[in-house]
């Protein structure tokens, strides 16, 4: 079948086309043709000169639950969720039950993948069960498709076991994920410590646990000289010490929410439980200086940190609300929302082309001849998510009914689109 | 006059206009009491649930009291006796409570927010008998009033909170209602135990030193080591505790004037006060017991359909 978009802004630094209003011509899967002027297919999509084709976008943190907790999420509503949200690509975590710590729980979810809309790359978690205690079978489970490696929701606290983890994925050019937070400080915190959190009566997390993290783990991605991406980050220490990281050639790289760009902890005033999240919501300066580490390319890349639950989990008292929110189908929105003036290609850059690097998948470039994997979307669009049209199986939003600027009209990949209405 | 709030959720939501409206109806009602005959038939017909999700001896007993004086009916509910034992949410005990046509809800909670939770997702007026480490407004108001009735305003009265600053929800209302009314707060205590950012939010003065602390205040509102809320140790011992900053009488006899001793119970004797000094002539403990009746009789009052 032949697709063709239509006046559409070629949004991929790499292309030659980068910047312009040009057709594109997809034929089963394949980019065929781009030029100034195409005729002739089945099927044509209008773009009128204002949205964006980038190359297809990638969430490098979002948790399927499935197997284990289908009823927060399963892999094809988390993959129809991702579609809508206008993601290609997806690593999901190993927070299921069974735990992804070995080849079966990788095989599932790989096979079970298949057939749907977008990529699902399963990370493999570091320790068995993510307990933290022993080394789980990352090369056999690297041999079956995972795409890197991370405890997830469930950080490798031990220094000893993390260095350990960094030297053995280098064997397979392997990189290992890690939300940084040390789980001795501010123990049992359920909020970002400050201000509001006294007042709140809630107790704090400090920002000295995540730096802490990030220390420590530079420390030992130097020593391993292996690849580290750290995905949450929040304060503006942690930016300092990864961007002096990266100035000094390590292979340090990551990623922030979009949820930690578009909210701060005096959102918390009424106890949203929606808003409760880890690494939790940091102060007003800290979320004024990630979007500025977003600016200045600081941060890699864009992670949702799509973490669903059910109803229960999240209409309770705050402190037993489970701790996430759902994420992939308003992330570009909220992002755009906060910052308008990100130019196309920084949105290629931070959502698609960074994470391509860092986590070796396919590059995805906007060419004849290359296998079509696009976005498309607009930045003056608006996005209303609502308990109704989400595709998520779950709710857990605090950017539900918000009007957001910006609209992901679509993605094409696996030889298929979806379009949103 | 009318509250500004249909719930008491904490101190923070009130306007001084509020505290002085509780206050002032807390004294009629502190008269009602001294009479042969305390019972008044204001909340006569309206039905009052009590939530304790958490053990209490005192605050329940003195709500159910105030209940009674104000002739409500009264529904008592224990979460170890009850549903909640067996897995009820809290949404689903309530709302069952509330088919049953109850007109009020006082709870206590362990969890921070629990009240605020409940007040967005049902229609009854609620009282918060103490939400985790947040608020206990109540205790908070008893306290300025016993304060009052002591020292004559809290305008300017120096009051030094002592003790378990960070699991205290006694602080935390006293904070807010004591600078709301212009008295001027210390806390005091191992630095442990007090909040890293109390002084950014609350802009009161902190102190490690509890000598220091008594000769700076006018009261001293002593607060209970919260044993039974700490999760890791934050101090070496009781014994140290009690050394460090308990509060003898020989601390009291150094100073150069008369403070008044506080404290919101149970004492641990020994730990954070000594007996001398509990039952000694300092203390006003057992007046802070007797006004919380004629406090939450006041804010039943005003919270309650009848008077909204």
């Amino acid at each position: 079948m032949k697709i063709l978009l239509k006046q559409v802004i070629i949004a991929d630094p790499r292309s030659p086309h980068n910047g312009t209003v040009k057709d594109i011509l997809i034929a089963d899967g394949i980019i065929t043709k781009i030029a100034g002027e195409i005729d002739g297919a089945e099927e044509v999509l209008h773009c009128g000169g204002t949205s964006f084709a980038s190359p297809g976008w990638v969430d490098v943190f979002a948790n399927f639950n499935d197997p284990g907790f289908e009823y927060k999420e399963t892999l094809e509503t988390g993959a129809a969720a991702a579609a809508a949200g206008g993601y290609t690509n997806v690593l999901v975590l190993p927070n299921t039950n069974p735990v992804v710590h070995n080849k079966t729980q990788v095989e599932y979810i790989v096979q079970k993948s298949k057939g749907l809309a977008v990529n699902i790359h399963p990370l493999g978690a570091v320790t068995k069960a993510c307990e933290g205690k022993e080394l789980a079978e990352m090369y056999d489970m690297y041999s079956s498709g995972a795409c890197a490696f991370s405890d997830g929701n469930y950080p490798v606290q031990s220094a000893g076991l993390m260095v350990k983890a960094l030297q053995y994925v280098k064997a397979f050019n392997g990189v290992v994920i890690q939300v940084p937070v040390d789980k001795t400080i501010g123990q049992f915190g359920l909020m970002h410590e400050g201000i509001m959190s006294t007042k709140l009566g809630l107790p704090g997390v400090p920002a000295l646990a995540e730096e802490l993290m990030v220390a420590r783990d530079i420390k030992l991605a130097r020593y391993a000289d292996s690849k580290l991406h750290f995905t949450g980050v929040t304060t503006p220490k942690s930016f300092e010490y990864i961007r002096r990281a990266k100035e000094a050639g390590l292979q340090v790289t990551c990623s922030v929410t979009p949820h930690h760009l578009f909210f701060c902890d005096e959102d918390l005033l009424e106890y949203d439980c929606n808003l409760k999240v880890n690494p939790p919501l940091r102060s007003k300066e800290d979320m004024m200086a990630l979007r500025e580490a977003v600016l200045n390319g600081t941060v890699d890349c864009i992670a949702t940190h799509h973490m669903p639950h059910e109803w229960d989990s999240k209409i309770c008292e705050f402190e037993y609300a489970k701790n996430g929110m759902t994420g992939l189908e308003t992330s570009y929105a909220a992002l755009n929302t906060v910052l308008p003036n990100l130019s196309a290609e920084q949105v290629s850059t931070l959502f698609s082309l960074n994470a391509r690097k860092i986590f070796n998948l396919p590059a995805a470039e906007i060419k004849e001849g290359e296998t079509a994997d696009i976005t498309l979307f607009n930045n003056d669009g608006d996005t209303q998510l609502t308990n109704e049209t989400t595709k998520s199986r779950s709710v857990n939003s605090a950017f539900m009914n918000k009007m957001l600027k910006g609209k992901v009209i679509g993605i094409f990949t696996k030889a298929n689109k979806f379009i949103n209405p | 006059m009318k509250l500004s709030t249909s719930h008491l959720l904490g101190i923070k939501d009130l306007t001084k206009e509020d505290i002085e409206l509780i206050l002032s109806t807390a004294q009629q009602f502190k008269d009602v009491l001294q009479r042969p005959v305390k019972k008044v038939p204001s909340l006569r017909d309206i039905t009052i649930v009590n939530l304790f999700y958490e053990n209490s001896t005192r605050t329940r007993m003195s709500f159910e009291l105030a209940e009674r004086r104000l002739s409500a009916d009264t529904l008592n509910f224990a979460a170890s006796t009850s549903s909640a034992a067996k897995g009820e949410t809290l949404l689903d005990t309530v709302n069952n409570i509330l088919s049953m046509k109850v007109d009020m809800v006082v709870m206590r909670h362990s969890a921070s927010g629990a009240p605020h939770f409940l007040a967005k997702h049902i229609p009854a007026a609620i009282i918060n008998a103490g939400d985790g480490i947040n608020e206990h407004p109540t205790q908070g108001l008893l306290d300025a009033f016993s304060m009052i009735e002591k020292k004559g305003s809290l305008e300017g009265l120096k009051v030094a909170i002592i003790g378990d600053i960070m699991h205290s929800r006694v602080a935390q209302s006293n904070i807010y209602l004591l600078n709301k009314m212009g008295a001027e707060i210390m806390v005091a205590g191992p630095p442990t135990l007090i909040p890293k950012y109390i002084k950014e939010a609350h802009g009161v003065r902190v102190e490690y030193d509890v000598m220091k602390a008594l000769e700076w205040c006018d009261v001293a509102n002593v607060l209970r080591i919260q044993l039974e809320r700490q999760n890791q140790p934050l101090f070496s011992s009781l014994r140290e505790y009690n050394l460090a900053y308990g509060i003898k009488r020989s601390m009291l006899d150094k100073l150069k004037k008369e403070i008044v001793i506080m404290h919101p119970g149970p004492i641990n004797r020994g730990v954070e006060l000594d007996s001398d000094v509990a039952d000694g002539p300092h203390s006003i403990i057992l007046n802070q017991v007797e006004n919380g009746v004629a406090v939450r009789m006041a804010a039943l009052y005003l919270l309650s359909p009848k008077s909204n």
